[in-house]
């Protein structure tokens, strides 16, 4: 244990940089969030203004409903996608199978991509028009074209698709991770005992890998709740409301209506839940390593 | 089942994935290489039968386009090169010693990593803008280095911690001082971690959006990702073509330094994922 009070110098920059960045503005959202201010005009008076006028807003129930419904779409397909992709890399592995390597890079591609350009890419992919990939691809084979974008629930599923094509090798690389580090005894046994893949998968991989399992939750729920340029960018959040969701909103709310304190109230929402959703995180994380 | 049927079931659904992660990207290609008459044609031309470099022609002879790659690449560059430089020497703290206060900074920095830039772009546009720094590249690569710097220095003490001190005990004896031990022994053995973490902070500052839009609008300033933004909007059906080829040039640098240095990126966000 060091005393000397100079150790904190090692973290002079670090704090510095994360003060400047993060801390003030941090505390100044939450004062503008009880403020009268927009963009461009100081504040004059506090209040709960902004709350009221933000949480009033006939349109927040239906963000609010877009946002619920997205994260749990994107939490739920992203997990699933990256389980299977994982759990078929491992089990490639250990037969010995050709192209895992190549199938890891592939997902992992997708990964690298701007969420801006991923909106875009999909966008292109779902187009209605007749010339449309995937429109034109169904048309090809005899079905009929499907309104991708112009219907509100299918934008909805549209904007999921995309950002799970996007973002399902974070998924992979914690299960895949999660799942190398499961004693291969543990199967071993099982399989001595009879027990079939299916049995084997109920009870070895999930029991196994349930901390894996809780901490990528919360982790994809985070990143599910704080990004939106793949949204921006394939729907705008629309049609109408449809695909709007929480930070969205708030983008549009501060920089094109320039409503300061109603857009601080949102994005102080929006930090209450991640950093709840962080405290969930670290409470288990720390019950992972005292035990 | 047999293992052979097995084998060839994960096989069958691997070529499945496979082909659903590539689509989207093949038909990218595909479009950016079409004329306009073919784009009309949809998937039946698949497969270009006049594949033509026409429409990579149009945007790179552009030079605002070049411009914008140049600005993409200075601002994550430096932005991740600031992350590192930022978040050294508090890993190495974070990884040596041991002291009064230790566990809820580093708790307080993974918290910070979970913070929206969202949240924080709304004062951080006040304060700049007040101080006459809209508009600057000096600005955006400081709000990248502070986005880096939560997982820069996890990532970092990490690699540290993998180091063994009996190295720099042995150094000090040989009567090293500590600034010397730290910049001829540990960083040259940790800049595996040093390299993962600088390309890490690269590909998430080249995917960054919202806070060059916000800060910046100039058009001469913009970075790629914030371009073909721009550039979609004023494109129509009869410029698919184009927009693709935009898209692509877009993609194709990250992917590229992605597919170089796979392995090492792989290790790092391994680590970050075991780790938390």
């Amino acid at each position: 244990m060091i005393k000397d009070r100079r150790v904190w110098l090692w973290f002079a920059p670090v704090l510095l940089v994360l003060g400047g960045v993060y801390l003030i503005p941090v505390a100044d959202v939450i004062r503008f969030s009880f403020s009268d201010a927009t963009l461009l005009r100081p504040v004059t008076g506090y209040g709960l203004g902004g709350y009221q006028a933000a949480f009033s807003d006939d349109s927040l129930g239906v963000i609010l409903r877009n946002t619920g419904l997205f994260t749990l779409l994107s939490v739920v397909s992203l997990q699933a996608m990256g389980l299977a992709i994982a759990l078929l890399l491992v089990r490639g592995d250990r037969r010995g199978l050709y192209g895992m390597s190549a199938l890891r890079t592939i997902v992992l591609a997708a990964w690298v991509i701007p969420g801006i350009a991923n909106g875009l890419i999909w966008q292109m992919l779902f187009s209605e028009a007749p010339f449309g990939a995937i429109n034109s691809t169904l048309r090809l084979i005899g079905l009929s074209p499907v309104a991708w974008l112009s219907d509100p629930g299918n934008a909805m599923i549209s904007a999921v698709i995309a950002n799970v094509w996007q973002g399902s090798a974070f998924s992979m690389i914690v299960f895949y991770a999660a799942r190398r580090a499961v004693d291969p005894v543990l199967y071993e046994a099982a399989s001595v005992d009879g027990a079939r893949p299916v049995a084997q998968f109920f009870f070895i991989t999930l029991p196994q890998m349930r901390g894996a399992l809780l901490v990528n939750t919360i982790l994809v729920t985070i990143q599910t709740l704080n990004t939106f340029d793949t949204i921006l960018a394939l729907t705008g959040g629309g049609p109408g409301r449809a695909t709007e969701v929480l930070s969205l909103n708030i983008f549009n709310r501060v920089f094109y209506s320039y409503d300061l304190g109603g857009g601080s109230a949102l994005a102080v929402l929006l930090l209450t839940i991640s950093m709840a959703l962080t405290l969930v995180y670290l409470a288990v994380l720390l019950r992972k390593t005292a035990r | 089942m047999t293992p052979r049927i097995a084998d060839m079931l994960t096989y069958l659904a691997g070529i499945v994935l496979a082909a659903l992660f590539l689509m989207p990207l093949l038909w990218l290609v595909s479009l950016s290489l079409r004329t306009p008459a073919e784009v009309y044609l949809g998937a039946a031309r698949f497969i270009p039968e006049a594949p033509t470099l026409d429409n990579f022609r149009q945007i790179l002879s552009d030079s605002a386009f070049g411009t914008y790659l140049w600005n993409a690449v200075k601002l994550c560059a430096l932005g991740a090169l600031g992350a590192v430089i930022v978040a050294t020497p508090a890993a190495y703290a974070a990884s040596r010693f041991t002291f009064r206060g230790k566990g809820p900074v580093m708790i307080g920095i993974l918290m910070v990593q979970m913070i929206s830039p969202l949240v924080v772009i709304i004062p951080l546009y006040r304060y700049l803008d007040r101080l006459g720094l809209l508009e600057s590249h000096l600005s955006v690569i400081a709000v990248y280095m502070a986005i880096g710097v939560p997982l820069s220095v996890w990532l970092i003490k990490v690699g540290f911690d993998t180091i063994p001190q009996a190295l720099e005990e042995a150094a000090a004896i040989d009567g090293c001082s500590q600034f010397e031990i730290l910049w001829r022994i540990t960083l040259p053995l940790a800049s595996p971690a040093l390299a993962s973490a600088f390309i890490l902070n690269m590909i998430m500052g080249w995917s960054q959006f919202l806070v060059p839009f916000i800060l910046l609008t100039r058009d001469g300033q913009l970075p790629i990702a914030v371009a073909i933004y721009n550039f979609a909007g004023s494109s129509s059906a009869s410029t698919t073509q184009l927009l693709a080829a935009a898209c692509l040039v877009a993609v194709v640098p990250a992917l590229a330094a992605f597919l170089a240095l796979q392995r090492l990126i792989l290790r790092a966000i391994m680590a970050g994922a075991v780790k938390g």
